[in-house]
């Protein structure tokens, strides 16, 4: 596998090279903050931003997609899908889609996600700029041992890349005689990861991650939920915004014929008041504070009763999205901890 | 239901919603082939006393008014409620905020006295006759409006969101406008709209009307984390909530 | 996860395939009675308590219990209460149209297994009695296979009982105790009057030996399982069926949630022994 070492100009015209020939999606600025969208030109790319307003699951799991189509001939499965990059996406974004790897993967085979995902070629870029609200350096995200096709990391004013597959590696072939990032670059990309696990730390769990379930285990009637929930919109803000929600529901929309439409499905929030109700009208999940109790749950035991993986990245952004600020994993799992004491 | 016969009517509005729908244009003769209009004074010049769906654009806000939706309500098999103005009473209940005879003399200086200005405490529609469907906004989002109009000649339950703004908001990648320290009305605001607003840089106004159990108190009691006061929110709900439950509790 | 272009196209769980509408017909005021064929012949291969999602193009996707038995080849049957948008548009079918099927998903009721050789009591309330019928009636197929059968039968009044005609076998079959009640009668009713739960008391039964299996509405559980608790039958001799939102069927869509599991996959039957700790169950 490659390793490189890239000055930005280098870096520019290797970025450049790939737009030529495939779609790219990288991370630039929109206004004051950063958003991944269709890069045209290298020099959009912003590799220092601090967090993405939206998660890069949105290019694996679209807000809202067409899984089938239907008409005199019935159903029929829609898979639309082209190769593209996927250019700066944090370690903790991806630590999440490895966890949505595995959520569409097993069990029942989800052929819209993977199809999507076998299309995706995935540049993870160590973070150069915490954002207000991150705490990926208490989950374990802040910096990935793997995953992903190729690392960048900025180390003092050039780049380390290195290929991490062979999707990676084929990224990588026009920087084939580019030189070989030595000892001094690695040992300052070293140096990078240890600071980045030391500072994406705004929030302080503390408690280690592993302990979450066994500590909501005994959370269930705590009085937090109903305190909390209390100042719940149930917006679903913290859902949508989450790298890590992939819950969904499906519609049919129809065209004026009322024969042909399309059945697609569209991004939905376990916090919504009305996602567990059913078609008699009974709601299984009636109360804010059982919805808001739910998502923790999900994030902290339920998935990982599943996985073995907590379902929190600690990317920060359902903190930042939620308007009354009840939505901060780390000031919950800390006040349950409290309690253990 | 096959090519239903449909009549709209408009009461105290400014027809907006209706312009909606022509400004559907090459779309509206798609409309056209799932029903029949028999009567639409914006758009045509017959008229009909025979229709299977009213729409109702507008508040009530006359006591003749009031009879002639009863008379309308009578004829139609399904009536629909277009725009905050007739699912709500929409920016036309401020009026509520004052006496009848303020506001008479407010808007009609020395006139305010003749009987054919006479004016009552607005009304929406569905506080007058029962509403089968709303059409919510301010204006209606004209892909809702054909969204119902198909539900209904297959005879489906169309789907109107009952969760707040902010999921649209969210789908669209867009920034709360919370962050830049201004007031919004979406998360207490009934979604559908597909969030046009925050899309463009303004705050939710609320249109739509709220969501069917909106947090109002959660909302006041955040807005100083803002540098707002709940007066703040208030004269911001008061444009689309005026004399409505959740706005004054 | 990562694999050439050129794989095996893998099936979209998400398709739903093609079913001929051979029979539809009201059962009550709200209820109406489906039989359906694969248009492919295959048979659907379900076993009792397993559920579908059935589609009618434009309207949506809903899961619907199947109710005949698999001992019944060539056919599929299911009754379908109006609630929403796509039972409200599948009471419009009739016989030669089509809709689309996927499944059969979940559990079952454990009709070759744990109940086997054991005294099997049916307790139903309302549409409860859709799922379990194809459980009675496969039981009834295979009777040698179980010890005595007992089905109560409990509905609001008496214009909501369904499968009125096979009652009257079930009734008659060997080794069988049926019992019907309403919660309100009215002038030509004779019958029991009162919830399911008083019936439990004047059943004869032997917790040793008997597998009791509960479906009905939410509210129902709670009662019924204190009665069986008070006549001694543990709680891994009870199974249940949970209603939930499955909106997918698959594991993916997340509505269907009870804490931890999924109505979809790990039940929609679960043996209450499983769930009664889990506390958004019953």
């Amino acid at each position: 596998m490659s390793i490189k070492k890239l000055e930005p100009a280098a870096l520019n015209r290797w970025v450049d090279g790939i737009l030529q020939k495939q779609k790219v999606y990288g991370i630039q600025a929109r206004g004051d903050k950063f958003v991944f969208d269709q890069l045209d030109r290298a020099d959009q790319l912003r590799l220092d931003y601090d967090v993405s307003v939206t998660a890069p699951k949105a290019f694996l799991q679209p807000p809202c997609e067409t899984l089938l189509r239907f008409g005199e001939k019935g159903f029929e499965s829609v898979v639309e899908s082209e190769p593209f990059v996927l250019f700066g996406v944090h370690p903790y974004d991806m630590a999440a889609i490895l966890q949505m790897d595995v959520v569409f993967a097993e069990g029942n085979p989800d052929i819209h996600y993977l199809e999507r995902r076998k299309n995706a070629t995935i540049v993870v870029c160590d973070v150069q700029n915490a954002s207000e609200n991150v705490f990926a350096g208490c989950m374990g995200t802040a910096v990935l041992e793997s995953g992903g096709d190729v690392l960048v990391t900025r180390v003092g004013s050039a780049y380390v890349v290195e290929s991490r597959s062979a999707r990676g590696e084929a990224l990588m072939e026009t920087i084939a005689t580019a030189p070989v990032a030595g000892a001094r670059d690695l040992g300052e990309r070293k140096a990078v990861w240890e600071k980045n696990r030391k500072l994406l730390r705004r929030h302080e769990l503390k408690v280690k991650p592993e302990q979450l379930p066994a500590l909501l285990e005994k959370s269930y009637d705590h009085p937090v939920w109903e305190e909390k929930a209390k100042r719940c919109f149930s917006c679903g803000s913290c859902n949508l915004v989450c790298p890590t929600c992939y819950c969904f529901n499906v519609r049919d929309t129809v065209s004026y014929n009322l024969k042909d439409g399309e059945r697609e499905r569209v991004w939905d929030g376990c916090m919504l008041a009305e996602f567990a109700l059913v078609a008699g009208g009974h709601n299984f999940r009636k109360k804010k504070a059982e919805r808001y109790r739910h998502r923790y749950y999900r994030k902290g035991k339920y998935l990982h009763d599943m996985h073995k993986q907590i379902a929190c990245v600690g990317c920060g952004r359902c903190i930042t999205a939620c308007v009354t600020k009840i939505a901060n994993p780390v000031e919950i799992y800390n006040r349950l901890a409290e309690g253990q004491k | 239901m096959s090519k239903p016969r449909v009549a709209i009517f408009d009461f105290a509005c400014c027809e907006g919603c209706q312009l909606q729908v022509v400004n559907l244009e090459e779309e509206l003769l798609d409309v056209l082939s799932v029903v029949t209009p028999v009567e639409w004074r914006e758009a045509m010049s017959e008229q009909s006393e025979e229709y299977d769906i009213a729409i109702i654009e507008g508040s009530i806000t006359r006591p003749e008014d009031e009879e002639r939706v009863k008379k309308i309500r009578e004829r139609a098999k399904i009536l629909i409620a277009l725009g905050a103005c007739a699912t709500t009473g929409g920016v036309n209940k401020l009026k509520n905020n004052f006496g009848m005879d303020e506001v008479r003399t407010i808007v009609y200086g020395k006139d305010a006295a003749m009987p054919h200005l006479n004016t009552m405490p607005t009304k929406s529609v569905a506080e007058v006759v029962k509403v089968d469907y709303m059409v919510h906004g301010c204006p209606i989002n004209n892909k809702e409006f054909t969204y119902i109009v198909r539900c209904l000649v297959m005879g489906k339950q169309p789907v109107i969101p009952n969760y707040p703004v902010c999921v649209e908001c969210k789908m669209r990648g867009n920034v709360c406008r919370y962050e830049y320290g201004e007031i919004c009305l979406g998360p207490v605001t009934r979604a559908g709209c597909n969030a046009p607003c925050p899309s463009a840089g303004f705050w939710c106004f609320g249109c739509r009307g709220y969501v069917d159990d909106p947090n109002v108190q959660a909302a006041r009691e955040v807005m100083d984390k803002y540098g707002k006061t709940v007066e703040d929110l208030k004269s911001r709900l008061l444009l689309f909530g005026s004399k409505q439950e959740h706005t004054d509790e | 996860m990562i694999s050439s272009n050129t794989a095996q196209p893998m099936k979209d769980i998400y398709l739903p395939e093609p079913a001929d509408v051979l029979k539809a017909s009201p059962m009550t005021a709200l209820e109406m009675f489906f039989e359906f064929r694969l248009a492919s012949g295959r048979e659907l291969g379900h076993m009792p308590g397993q559920f579908v999602e059935v589609s009618i193009p434009g309207i949506g996707e809903a899961p619907i219990s199947i109710s005949s038995s698999p001992t019944q080849k060539g056919s599929f049957q299911m009754v379908v209460r109006k609630v929403g948008n796509v039972s409200g548009a599948m009471h419009a079918l009739s016989a030669g149209r089509q809709v689309g099927i996927r499944g059969p998903f979940g559990t079952h009721f454990p009709v070759d297994g744990e109940m086997k050789g054991k005294d099997i009591l049916f307790i139903c309330g309302g549409i409860g009695l859709v799922p379990v019928r194809s459980a009675i009636n496969y039981v009834l197929d295979h009777r040698d296979d179980y010890g005595h059968v007992t089905i109560l039968f409990g509905t609001k009044t008496p214009a909501d009982r369904l499968f009125t005609d096979e009652m009257q076998r079930w009734a008659s079959a060997k080794d069988v105790t049926f019992m019907e009640t309403v919660d309100r009668g009215d002038d030509a009713w004779k019958g029991n009057v009162g919830v399911i739960t008083t019936l439990i008391p004047k059943v004869r039964l032997d917790p040793a030996r008997t597998v009791a299996v509960v479906c009905g509405p939410p509210i129902m559980y709670k009662f019924v399982i204190l009665e069986l608790d008070k006549v001694g039958l543990k709680a891994d001799r009870m199974y249940v069926s949970l209603e939930r939102h499955m909106k997918c069927g698959v594991g993916k869509c997340g509505h269907c949630q009870v804490n931890g599991l999924y109505a979809c996959q790990d039940g929609a039957v679960f043996k209450y022994s499983d769930i009664a700790s889990v506390r958004e169950a019953i």
